[in-house]
């Protein structure tokens, strides 16, 4: 019983282990092959089963001029954009949460779940409805195609995140602890930085990841509000595509734009193996 | 360490609705410099809601509180310098043991030697010497009860330590100790300390006052023994004391006696003035013996069990409809039939409407 127990569990977690790993092994044989190789069946070992070559990288950094996409400069504006955008959400999203958290606010019928609702229901509207208000509003403070603009807008669709996570991890941060401090003799805004904020830093972390995932992840936006001046990365990616379906090149830059990614994912997890952020996700 | 007045004192948590519910209905009260206080009660009484307004967490709906005679109502819980320990340990997760007990001094700026002393001389009292560097949140949960109360008495002159039942989550053993050491810390610093609970044995070892309370009202104020002989009220009676109080429904016969089932009992109180006839005698247990060769106050009962509890006897026997329990030594010699027992006239306590005539 025991060992079929122990022989179906790794079972599972190669299959798995395989489904997860498989597309990013295609994509990155396939960024080394040229038009020939591609089409010419299924191959996976490179010198053996085809030439590797370099084209397909290449093409992501050369100048337009030479052929090229170079997706150098909307990468880091990509970066740039997500991690401002994260990083102002998050402290927005924070003190806000802290304030639904542990203050009652009341005007008329609105107490401080309809307003973390309201956070919330940001979230729950399909994208287009918001990308006309967003762009008048861009365009009338002279924003459009700019990376503030942007930034305005990705502050926007992040802080609900950030809050929504924020104000269930408060509510599991006892109040106790504000109190006590208090007691110790803390003003408010020590008590929430030296006692409470501490507390929650696996809270933080996992607000922070999910923030810059949306935040990297974002075609939509990014598409309809800039158009020469400035491109994120996702925007560039898809103009890669042409009559010939340049596989390699699209498969280098899936591996190049999820690479934060794997980063983000790769400290989290150091954080969960470590048990910090046990209670932090449900 | 002050002395704390609390004055006309009341406190509704909705206050502006049409029927407001109050937790605490008005009271006024004085808590001594370097006494030890307990406050006693069933669960939702207002006890806590009491130590949050003494420690600025709650501000109370009406009334005036004071330190020293000086008004701290509107003062914020940081500028009271009040300790405060919960029913539930409050540490400081990200924080070592001795940066959670070094806490409330550093918040003050008290300098790093003084620090360091006085951070060593409660953890010497607590017995966390040898966690002092570890992270708080590894040890369990009663060493996790020490470090919150250890933040509480790291402070010398902290105007009072007020614990909301403590020590619930430490072990009858050191349960005891812990409130030994309590006992030597006020009577070495001269802390006001005050204690809520609702373990009357806590309140009756640890305190030299207790304060009884029962629906938001504050119901006697007194020393254990006041409160054992003399219950303000039945429900002190009742609610004090293991067993609790045998009370029976009588009518006033004479001056100083009250009529049960037939029998004449003499008491020590004048019963001429009462509206009505209507009261009720309360008798300890404890007092309630079999008659030797008295001849009055005695009343003829069927016993019903008897059980050993160790230390003592308890006899349950039925007078009527009346059930009355009396605590005799284990040596005492208990008739099976014709019990005779003698309720002694000076422990009576009558009452009427519930209050002590």
């Amino acid at each position: 019983m025991n060992k079929l127990y122990i022989f179906l569990k790794y079972f599972f977690i190669v299959v798995w282990t395989v489904f997860v790993v498989a597309p990013f092994l295609w994509a990155l044989t396939t960024s080394f092959k040229d038009f020939q190789s591609v089409n010419g069946g299924v191959t996976y070992i490179p010198w053996v089963d085809f030439e590797p070559n370099l084209e397909g990288w290449k093409v992501l950094i050369k100048s337009p001029a030479r052929g090229g996409v170079d997706i150098i400069e909307p990468y880091f504006n990509s970066l740039f954009v997500t991690c401002t955008a994260s990083l102002i959400s998050i402290i927005l999203g924070t003190l806000s949460a802290y304030a639904l958290s542990r203050y009652t606010f009341k005007a008329g019928f609105v107490k401080n779940n309809d307003i973390t609702f309201f956070f919330i229901s940001q979230r729950i509207m399909p994208p287009i409805v918001l990308s006309i208000p967003f762009f008048l509003f861009l365009s009338s403070i002279n924003l459009l195609d700019s990376l503030t603009g942007l930034i305005v807008v990705y502050i926007v669709l992040l802080m609900p995140i950030a809050v929504w996570i924020m104000v269930d991890f408060f509510n599991k941060v006892p109040r106790e602890i504000d109190e006590t401090a208090l007691i110790d003799g803390c003003n408010p805004y020590q008590a929430f930085l030296k006692v409470v904020l501490p507390n929650s830093i696996p809270g933080l972390i996992v607000a922070g990841m999910f923030c810059i995932i949306f935040g990297w992840i974002d075609f939509f936006f990014a598409f309809i509000l800039t158009f020469t001046e400035v491109q994120l990365l996702p925007v560039k990616i898809v103009a890669l595509n042409s009559s010939v379906t340049p596989w390699w090149s699209l498969s280098a830059s899936a591996l190049v734009s999820v690479a934060p990614l794997i980063i983000v994912a790769f400290i989290v997890e150091r954080y969960l193996s470590k048990g910090n952020l046990s209670g932090a996700i449900k | 360490m002050a002395k704390i007045d609390l004055s006309k004192i009341s406190h509704s948590y909705n206050p502006n609705d049409l029927n407001p519910v109050y937790a605490l209905n008005p009271f006024s009260m004085t808590w001594e410099n370097g006494n030890r206080y307990a406050i006693l009660g069933p669960s939702g009484c207002g006890k806590t809601t009491m130590l949050n307004i003494v420690s600025g967490l709650v501000r109370p709906s009406a009334g005036r509180i004071l330190f020293d005679d000086k008004d701290v109502t509107d003062l914020k819980t940081e500028d009271r310098n009040i300790a405060q320990v919960f029913q539930f340990p409050v540490i400081y997760n990200t924080m070592t043991v001795y940066e959670n007990l070094a806490f409330p001094l550093k918040c003050r700026d008290f300098s790093k030697s003084k620090t360091d002393e006085r951070v060593n001389s409660v953890a010497e009292t607590l017995n966390l010497k040898s966690f002092l560097n570890s992270p708080a949140r590894k040890l369990t949960a009663d060493q996790k009860q020490l470090i919150s109360l250890g933040r509480g008495l790291v402070r010398e002159d902290v105007a009072a330590v007020l614990m909301d039942e403590p020590l619930t989550v430490i072990d009858p053993d050191l349960k005891f100790r812990l409130r030994r050491n309590l006992k030597e810390i006020n009577e070495q610093y001269k802390t006001t300390l005050v204690y809520v609970t609702h373990d009357q044995n806590e309140a009756m070892t640890f305190a030299d006052n207790i304060i009884v309370m029962s629906e938001g009202e504050v119901v006697q104020t007194g020393s254990p023994k006041e409160l054992f002989e003399r219950p303000n009220t039945t429900f002190v009676g009742y609610f004090i004391g293991s067993p609790a109080m045998n009370l029976f429904e009588s009518e006033v016969s004479s001056n100083d006696s009250v009529k049960i089932n037939n029998n004449l009992i003499k008491t020590h109180t004048n019963l001429s003035n009462l509206k009505t006839k209507n009261i009720k005698l309360g008798i300890r247990s404890e007092f309630i013996k079999i008659a030797q060769n008295q001849n009055e106050n005695l009343i003829d009962v069927n016993v019903e069990k008897v059980e050993d509890l160790g230390n003592y006897k308890l006899i349950t026997a039925k007078m009527g409809d009346f059930t009355i329990k009396s605590k005799v030594t284990r040596e005492t010699e208990i008739p099976s039939q014709n019990v005779k027992l003698h309720i002694p006239a000076e422990k009576c306590c009558v009452y009427q409407d519930n209050k002590l005539i």
